[in-house]
């Protein structure tokens, strides 16, 4: 699975850097199509629900998603899957 | 039906600002929906007026967007009539207990079976942050420059005295614990009220030194208390100091509530 934010809804208000565990959003620097600065995606592999999801078969963590309140962020399927190598940092 | 089915797609974008905890709290909302599997068909949002009563035209099933204040009288005459529907009312600050105060105590009194989410933003937002029943001791709103000198209510008491069988408050920022207050509330009989301390930043963070959405959010990360610490300090004779605010659920009771239908 991979993430996803909706430049179309982004307001780009940032509340979603406030919850990730991995710290995957960043403040953004550059307009999207809309004229609001969209966060920026920092390795955005590392995302518990984008490994995970299908192997559990339902959503996990989520949090980004329930915070935004503008309904932009979302997953969709990568096809063909591409396997990835993910280092995580403790 | 999965979450996405139950936001209205052509009405998205919404309008609320940007960073404004509404849009956070319509998604707690329909998650908890979504969890308990409710049909489309047998489920109805009602809303007064304000920017938070906007929420119930983001949503896919039927929803009633009334008089400002009358919500709740218009959910109870909808479940007096339907008591199979699943009533889910949106309110304000100022919507539930300034103009709509008297509908708010009468509902909880009589315990009608609806869950009633309030959006807690401290002032009336849609009209340019005037101060509410709601508005913090001391805070800035455009009629109170100098600072709120009145107290504000406390609604979770309020609707515990009046007799709702649930009471809860969450933030914007608790949204798993949030969400999870509202299946709750869904599932119990009689008034479920969940109040939600939210983030208007447009016009309260803006002139209250909280310019950042994030630092809205970061001012309820810090200042919610959990209930049982605020219990446990209570019992030790702390008083809470004045910004900090308890969350959690205050009751879960089985009175007899009305507008369920009679087991047969
Ligand atoms: C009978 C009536 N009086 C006054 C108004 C003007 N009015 C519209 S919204 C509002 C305040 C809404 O405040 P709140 O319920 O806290 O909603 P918010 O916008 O803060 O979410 C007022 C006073 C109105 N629409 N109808
Ligand atoms: S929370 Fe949503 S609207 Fe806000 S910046 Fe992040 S993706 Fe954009
Ligand atoms: S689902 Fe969780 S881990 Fe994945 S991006 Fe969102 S907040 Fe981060
Ligand atoms: S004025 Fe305040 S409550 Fe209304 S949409 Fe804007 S941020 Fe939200
Ligand atoms: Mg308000």
């Amino acid at each position: 699975m991979k993430l996803v934010v909706n430049e179309r809804r982004c307001k780009g208000c940032n509340m979603c850097t406030k919850v990730c565990p991995y710290g995957i959003f960043q403040e953004g620097k550059r307009p999207g199509s809309r004229g609001y600065i969209i966060p920026v995606l920092d390795h955005p592999e590392r995302c518990t629900n984008c490994r995970l999801q299908k192997l559990y078969g339902r959503q996990l963590c989520g949090m980004c998603q329930m915070i935004c309140p503008d309904q932009a962020i979302s997953w969709i399927d990568e096809k063909p899957f591409e396997p990835q190598k993910v280092v995580i940092e403790y | 039906m999965n979450l996405e089915d139950w936001y209205r797609q052509d009405r998205l974008p919404h309008i609320y600002c940007a960073g404004c905890g509404n849009g956070t709290i319509l998604n707690c909302t329909l998650r908890a929906v979504e969890e308990l599997d409710y049909k489309k068909e047998e489920t109805t949002f009602i809303s007064g007026i304000g920017c938070s009563s906007r929420a119930a035209g983001y949503t896919s099933s039927d929803s009633l967007h009334t008089t400002h204040g009358r919500a709740l009288a218009f959910a109870t005459g909808l479940k007096l009539v339907k008591p199979r529907q699943h009533v889910i009312v949106f309110t304000g600050d100022g919507d539930c207990s300034a103009i709509g105060g008297n509908h708010f105590i009468h509902a909880c009194r009589r315990n009608i079976d609806i869950t009633v989410i309030c959006m807690n933003n401290n002032i009336y937002g849609m009209t340019g942050g005037q101060g509410s029943p709601c508005t913090p001791y001391g805070a800035i709103s455009t009629t109170t420059p100098y600072g709120m000198q009145e107290q504000p209510f406390d609604l979770c008491k309020v609707a515990e005295a009046a007799g709702a069988n649930y009471v809860a408050r969450w933030t914007s920022f608790h949204v798993k614990e949030l969400t999870e207050a509202i299946r709750v509330g869904l599932e119990t009989p009689g008034l479920s009220f969940i109040e939600v301390m939210t983030q208007c930043p447009t016009s309260f963070g803006s002139k209250n030194k909280m310019r950042q959405v994030t630092q809205m959010l970061d001012m309820f990360r810090d200042n919610a208390v959990l209930k049982a610490k605020a219990d446990r300090d209570a019992a030790k004779g702390i008083l809470p100091s004045p910004e900090k605010f308890v969350v959690g659920q205050f009751v879960r009771r089985n009175n007899p509530p009305l507008g369920v239908e009679a087991a047969k």
